[in-house]
């Protein structure tokens, strides 16, 4: 039943926007909501687990997020111009080049996960302020090379045909491109629970994410799942760059920051080590920021920090949080 | 003190001047004791004594900075704790160490080290053992009373054909009555494993107990055969107040 | 004699006073004083003295800074809105109430105060009693907060274009006092000299600040949180305690800023940069170290204003080569590989570093000063 309350009160809050507005504003603005929360989930799955299994606050998540977005943004301009796989009015060409984007970028991601985690994050364990400050410092190394290999400035990234424009589904206007995120972020969800609850990894994995000691204790090598996790986060980061980067139809070096930050929000709210709270926290933050810079424009920003220190207050170690 | 010299077979356990430091506190400066094969070492101490510690060092919890644990003659001091416990070693914390939010099954299941069918047959054992487990096989481990998440951890320790069990305090904050049931069922893994540990229930210690080694302020200051020590008041009011 | 009826604190205490002056330390400490007390005198160049101005108000800010980083052990990352409140509240009062007045820039640096004191306060309230790491992700996001704010309030803020206040009296440009010994008395030298009071009456205080007991209580607790918390301090309380004395001086500095420059827009004051450069600083400087700062500073503010040279340097020097001028331009990438390897390599910094170097030719007990543990390096792999 305590699990249960918080998602009740969740939503019957989101019913309410519906007083305030017609119910085709309604269902645009919640789709909207929707995919932006995914997407906010896929950056911050990856940082909950990390955070639970390992106390490790990695800071670099964000850049790896950049990093993601741009090399699907490389792959998708190079696909296009070699051969108009986006501007071709193919479904399967247009599906393939958001799956090369995706591939290559959480390829890279991978790579660049397990030489952050050996590198930079495994000589500080158990030091809270060090690994801030490591992973900050790798923060700036890996945005300024995405400055120097794709230059300072925002560039556009190419939307494949089937992606873009809408649907018109009985007088309701539905973007395309929310709809795949979001279908993406529920595939993406339920993928990740079967693997935490029907593996015997994800076994280790969430009872080393309870007590780090005890599944040492057990004969368990924890660095060794904890390198396979900070690879995989690092991967889901990398997709919602390439994801990000369509949704906003753009790249930018300093993308993965302000992502970082609503994903801090997001952990917080849903409580760290929490998958299923990450989730839930992402679908707050993404919703209510929608309905809010709708009905009220400038309270926009404010909405998600108002959430998160009303949750801090009411519930100080977030909705599904151990209080570990 | 050194501990006694050994007949015949060498101890399973072999602490030899164990130092640990906690941050910069110094809190083991000079622990030694043996685990003689198939026999319950207890370790007694008031609190604060350093029992814990050096239990969490053997288990490779914390690093020594100086002295020797060997186990089976190899020395294992200085390993990660998963490759310690790979030798054949259970560990039960203090406070009991479960898994909350798993399942009884997952708790058991994630201390297997490998599923392998041996491990689960030790699984019968285990329920004839502890019942309570198998009637809440699927429960959360969190769900559990105070007694049941004993068994459960001390279970976990015995799905694995371990040599040694290291167990922390079993009886802390449980009643009289269920201590009983834990000793009973203690007793009986007795014959099929080397046992070190940490009492304070004397009652419990001395009743399990075949060997004793008394710590003070992070020291070993006195072994023997349990049975002495029970006779020994001048020695119990000394370091244990009872 | 009377040696022997002291206390044992009481004598600790006498033998630091005595080691205190046969350390170098104290002495550089003055030389810096002196030196920057000098500079208007001996450099008549604007730029130098500019310079000279924002090394004392940074390395002051860098010390606050290290009061919560180095000495308290937290991480945050709202130091440089701190700094931002005290710029707009000072920048604020003298632009939006008619002519600027001496009370105006008092009751700016006040309402500064009286503001980051309560935000400060209320952060930690509601992170550092949950957990001291949801401090550093609290802090980011009140950070980008207060950005948006000021760039969407452009009513009250300016926007982007920020703010541009002039100073009253003896600070104002205008102001023209004569000649002090054969050197003009300007508004600007004027208002030098009373930022580097400031300074030092900062550095004064938090000196003070860290040796009072509730200086050493909170070093106790960054040691071993554990440890204070069994032996029955509520750590959190120490810890907002601290965090709100840092914010309050990064205000006073934030002030002091806008009085010198005259500008304070979001990028200026409380974007991201500003915090970069911070940690940076600190960890040049050296964390635990409370001066690190103005080695920090002086370093930090001083490349930068050099690497524009540099960079033309470069530009004629690889006038062919594309790769060569953007990796020239990232400079930003090499002072982040110089911060993770004085992070993994020195992690006490240039001051730490030369303190531990002195330490251990003339070995004498205590004298070494506290210090965060540095990384352990496949040391135990638990906690
Ligand atoms: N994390 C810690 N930091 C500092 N001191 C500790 C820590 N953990 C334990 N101690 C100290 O180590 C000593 C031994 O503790 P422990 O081994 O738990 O004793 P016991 O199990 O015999 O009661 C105690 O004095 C305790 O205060
Ligand atoms: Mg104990």
């Amino acid at each position: 039943m305590r699990r249960a309350a918080p998602i009740l009160a969740a939503a019957a809050l989101f019913v309410l926007p519906l007083a305030f507005m017609d119910a085709r504003t309604y269902v645009t603005l919640t789709v909207a909501g929707l995919a932006m929360g995914m997407l906010i989930f896929l950056v911050a799955a990856g940082l909950t687990l990390i955070f639970g299994l390992m106390d490790v606050l990695n800071f670099a998540h964000g850049a790896v997020f950049s990093w993601g977005a741009y090399v699907g943004f490389s792959v998708a301009l190079l696909l296009n111009q070699r051969w108009g796989w986006a501007t071709a009015p193919s479904v399967t060409l247009n599906v393939l080049l958001l799956a090369a984007a995706i591939l290559a970028a959480m390829v890279v991601a991978v790579g660049l996960g397990i030489l952050l985690e050996r590198v930079i994050v495994r000589p500080v364990y158990g030091r809270h302020m060090f690994q801030i400050l490591i992973t900050l410092g790798a923060t700036i190394v890996i945005e300024e090379l995405i400055r120097m290999i794709w230059g300072p400035n925002d560039q556009v990234m190419p939307v494949p045909l089937t992606f873009q424009g809408s649907w018109d589904i009985a007088d309701v206007i539905v973007l395309r491109f929310p709809v795949v995120a979001i279908v993406l972020g529920v595939l993406v969800y339920l993928g990740i629970t079967l693997l935490l609850t029907r593996t015997r990894v994800g076994l280790i994995v969430r009872a080393g994410v309870e007590n780090r000691e005890m599944i040492q204790a057990l004969g368990h090598n924890i660095y060794r799942y904890f390198t396979r996790v900070f690879a995989a986060g690092s991967a889901l980061a990398a997709l919602g760059g390439v994801m990000w980067a369509m949704f906003s139809q753009s790249v930018r070096p300093a993308m993965g920051g302000e992502q970082l930050i609503f994903a801090f929000i997001v952990v917080i709210i849903g409580g760290l080590g929490s998958v299923t709270g990450s989730l839930l926290g992402a679908l707050i933050v993404g919703l209510s920021y929608n309905y809010v810079a709708f009905l009220v424009p400038k309270a926009a920003i404010g909405i998600n920090m108002a959430i998160m220190v009303l949750i801090l207050l009411l519930r100080p170690t977030g909705l599904f949080g151990s209080g570990k | 003190m050194p501990p006694e010299p050994t007949h015949g077979s060498p101890p399973l356990l072999e602490v030899e001047d164990l130092h640990t430091y906690i941050g910069q506190h110094h809190i083991l400066q000079g622990v030694s004791l043996r685990a003689r094969r198939d026999a319950v070492t207890v370790i007694l101490g008031r609190n604060g004594a350093g029992k814990t510690t050096t239990m969490r060092t053997i288990v490779g919890l914390l690093r020594p900075r100086a002295g020797a644990i060997r186990f089976e003659g190899r020395p294992i001091h200085g390993l990660p704790p998963y490759e310690i416990v790979r030798f054949g070693i259970g560990f039960v914390p203090e406070g009991q160490g479960i898994f909350a939010t798993l399942t009884v099954d997952e708790n058991l299941r994630v201390a297997m080290r490998d599923e392998s069918p041996e491990s689960r047959d030790r699984l019968p054992r285990i329920f004839a053992l502890f019942p309570a487990l198998e009637r809440f096989r699927q429960a959360r481990a969190g769900t559990l009373s105070g007694g049941q998440k004993q068994m459960l951890s001390i279970a976990r320790a015995f799905v694995n054909p371990n040599r040694l069990l290291l167990i922390d305090e079993p009886s802390k904050g449980l009643a009289p009555i269920i201590v009983e049931h834990l000793v009973a069922a203690l007793q009986e893994m007795k014959s099929q494993v080397t046992v070190l540990l940490v009492e304070q229930n004397f009652a419990m210690a001395s009743a399990l107990g075949d060997d004793f080694y008394l710590l003070d302020d992070g020291r070993t200051v006195h072994h023997g055969r349990m049975v002495d020590l029970v006779h020994d008041h001048a020695l119990k009011k000394r370091y244990l107040g009872v | 004699m009377t040696e022997a009826r002291l206390t044992p604190v009481q004598r600790a205490r006498q033998a630091e006073r005595g080691r205190r002056f046969r350390q170098p330390a104290p002495y550089l400490r003055l030389a810096c004083l002196v030196l920057a007390a000098l500079v208007p005198l001996v450099v008549p160049s604007f730029q130098v003295l500019d310079l000279a101005a924002k090394i004392a108000i940074f390395a002051a800010l860098v010390a606050s800074y290290d009061v919560v980083l180095g000495y308290t052990g937290i991480v945050s990352f709202g130091h440089a809105m701190f700094f931002g409140f005290g710029a707009y509240a000072v920048a604020l009062s003298l632009g939006k109430f008619g002519a600027p007045t001496y009370g105006h820039l008092a009751a700016g640096f006040l309402a500064g105060v009286a503001l980051s004191a309560t935000i400060s306060v209320l952060i930690g309230a509601f992170s550092l009693r949950v957990k001291a790491i949801f401090f550093a992700m609290i802090t980011l996001a009140f950070a980008e907060f207060a950005l948006i704010l000021a760039v969407q309030l452009t009513h009250i803020t300016g926007g982007e274009d920020g703010l541009s206040p002039t100073l009253p009296g003896i600070f104002a440009v205008s102001y023209e006092g004569g000649r002090l010994g054969g050197i003009p008395v300007t508004g600007r030298l004027v208002t030098y000299y009373f930022i580097l009071a400031i300074c030092l009456v900062l550095f004064v205080v938090m000196a003070r600040f860290i040796h009072s007991p509730l200086g050493r209580t909170l070093q106790a607790i960054r040691d071993n949180e554990l440890r204070a918390e069994a032996l029955g301090f509520r750590t959190f309380v120490f810890q907002i305690a601290s965090s709100s004395f840092g914010s309050v001086v990064a205000t006073v500095l934030g002030g002091c800023y806008v009085m010198w420059v005259r500008y304070a827009n979001p990028e200026s004051v409380l974007g991201i940069h500003v915090m970069l450069d911070l940690l940076l600083m600190v960890i040049i400087g050296g964390i635990g170290t409370l001066y690190g700062g103005i080695i920090g500073a002086t370093f930090l503010l001083t490349s930068q204003t050099l690497l524009p040279h540099l960079r033309t340097l470069a530009a004629s020097v690889f006038a062919g080569s594309m790769v060569m001028q953007r990796m020239t331009e990232r400079w930003l990438l090499y002072f982040g590989i110089l911060f993770i390897l004085m992070v993994f390599f020195f992690p006490k910094g240039v001051i730490g570093t030369v303190r531990d170097a002195l330490a251990r030719r003339a070995p004498s007990p205590s004298s070494s000063p506290p210090h965060p543990d540095p990384p352990a390096r496949g040391g135990c792999p638990t906690r």
